[in-house]
């Protein structure tokens, strides 16, 4: 492999995009970008950008310690990724586990992890009943994210809901589009009552035009009722967009903004810059990426220094980043200072677990919306100061999906988002949800 | 808090500093560069205040937790 003069560079592994074998890659920095070089025996050299600008990538880390799961579904044999089930070589415990409750969907967007599916394919009680008792096993009782597919197409999904609270998951989160949320206020309830306890809702943007591009439909109401039915139902709700240059990453503070005023219904907001997995006719090009200090960079631009990039920090590494805040009366934010963070090295399982209090902390939905005054509580004014911290709280974060083209090993050993596969292995999210540029899976069935 | 003693009732508790009586008034706190003010018992002489370990390890602890960053 050539390397740059005046580059610097460190080395790690990756796949070959046409072949999905193992090769070695280097992540070279020129200047304010940096990117992952490889080289397949067969296929030739692939050169992606993964970081461009400030906050630079030399001091974007967040030091780990690992720690591999407590229980193991398959053995260290070819090596990663080629292994995931969680292996031992894995670096972290489960954040969350997510379980795919269905493959059946009511949009057809151009950008899905998800596959097609009928409701016959979808798997019963009993089955989703062995997944979580396996993350049980591998992880204890982590943070749970139902997706699918469109989970909500399911009408037992209180049931599933029910179960997960049962076996003593205290965190459920649905990954929906809101269509059904926005239209069925009763089923609402029944997930509410079922103890559903956070909406992460793709949300695009504010503009009808943005949903157009990527859902093929316009969605931008439906969105806004569905947000004022899960405030009215107590469910805090995180808006999830997935940012497409030249799609909605103008947009950027004007979600940020639309959030603020909708909080704290709307707990945070959390950025996932497009990914690319699927049948890819071209490789993607760099200019159709946003890389992590990218987006930093423009949250504080568009809204106008509200948000500051310093604010923002390193989470899972070089995958991620996260803010928190205080939103003050008169609309500012008071960011909430992290010393905790990225000097020394960190045990992997007990980030995975500060991880998993933060996001049920923060995501959840208040039963706390209303906030009681010191005048109407005199005596206890601790209670309503947790209860002021808690509903004031509002979160910024965003992560990074690897595809194909930017996947660094180092970082998928890392990974602490994990989906249960149908035959109840934990799998890391990037890994599952791989594919080569002619469309196969790394590990999905059925492609 | 529910066992929070009345103004009117005597308080069990004198100041271990200097002895002097308690009484309940708002307090600053201070973590992580928020600051806040909790009605708690302070000495009326010398302003010591008195945290129990209840609350240390209660909802002071609760508070802490929801000022650090994941």
């Amino acid at each position: 492999m050539k390397v740059r003069e005046g580059s610097l560079t460190s080395t790690t592994e990756s796949l070959c995009p046409e072949c999905l074998r193992k090769i070695p890659a280097q992540r070279e920095v020129q200047g304010e970008n940096v990117y992952l070089v490889k080289r397949c025996p067969e296929h030739g050299e692939y050169r992606t950008l993964i970081w461009h600008g400030s906050p630079q990538w030399a001091s974007w880390v967040r030091p780990t310690i690992p720690t591999p799961p407590k229980e193991c579904f398959t053995q260290v044999d070819k090596g990663c990724p080629f292994d995931c089930g969680l292996c031992a070589d894995h670096y972290k415990t489960t954040c969350t586990a997510l379980l795919e409750v269905t493959q059946r969907c009511n949009l057809n967007c151009r950008f899905c992890f998800a596959n097609a599916g009928t409701e016959l394919d979808e798997p019963s009680l009993k089955v989703i009943e062995g997944w979580y008792k396996n993350v049980l096993a591998a992880s204890g009782p982590v943070n749970i994210q139902l997706s699918g597919g469109e989970p909500t197409l399911r009408d037992d999904l209180p049931e599933i809901i029910e179960m997960g609270r049962r076996l003593g998951f205290n965190f459920i989160q649905i990954n929906t589009n809101g269509l059904r949320l926005a239209e069925d206020s009763p089923y609402l309830s029944r997930l509410k009552i079922a103890g559903l306890s956070s909406v992460f809702l793709q949300f695009d943007g504010t503009e009808d035009q943005i949903y157009q591009a990527i859902r093929g439909r316009q969605l931008y109401d439906l969105k806004v009722k569905a947000i004022e039915n899960c405030a009215e139902h107590g469910i805090g709700v995180v808006l999830v967009p997935t940012l497409i240059p030249g799609i909605n990453t103008d947009n950027i503070g004007g979600i940020i903004k639309f959030a603020l005023k909708n909080h704290p219904a709307v707990r945070g907001v959390h950025f996932q810059p497009v990914s690319y997995f699927g049948r890819i006719p071209q490789e993607p090009l760099d200019e159709d990426r946003i890389t992590l200090p990218e987006v930093i960079q423009a949250i504080e631009k568009q809204t106008e220094g509200l948000i500051k990039a310093e604010n923002l920090k390193p989470h899972n590494g070089r995958c991620s980043f996260s803010g928190s805040f205080t939103r003050r009366a008169d609309g500012s934010l008071k960011p909430i200072l992290n010393n905790s963070c990225c000097e020394r090295p960190e045990r992997a399982d007990e980030l995975a677990r500060k991880t998993r209090t933060f996001v049920a902390r923060q995501w959840s939905g208040p039963e706390l919306f209303k906030v009681q005054t010191v005048k109407d509580n005199p005596g206890d004014s601790w209670d309503n100061l947790i209860q002021q911290l808690k509903t004031y709280a509002f979160s910024l974060s965003g992560m990074a999906f690897q595809d194909v083209w930017n996947l660094d090993l180092e970082r998928l050993k890392n990974c602490c988002i994990h989906v249960v596969s149908p035959e109840g292995k934990l799998i890391p999210f990037c890994a599952y949800n791989l594919t080569a540029k002619n469309g196969r899976s790394l590990y999905r069935k059925g492609r | 808090m529910s066992n929070t003693p009345k103004q009117t009732e005597k308080l069990p508790w004198k100041c271990g500093k200097c002895g002097g009586e308690l009484e309940r008034g708002l307090v600053k706190a201070s973590y992580l560069g928020n600051d806040f003010e909790v009605q708690e018992l302070k000495c009326l002489n010398c302003g010591l205040v008195l945290i129990t370990e209840e609350l240390a390890l209660g909802k002071m602890f609760e508070v802490e937790q929801s000022l650090e960053d994941k």
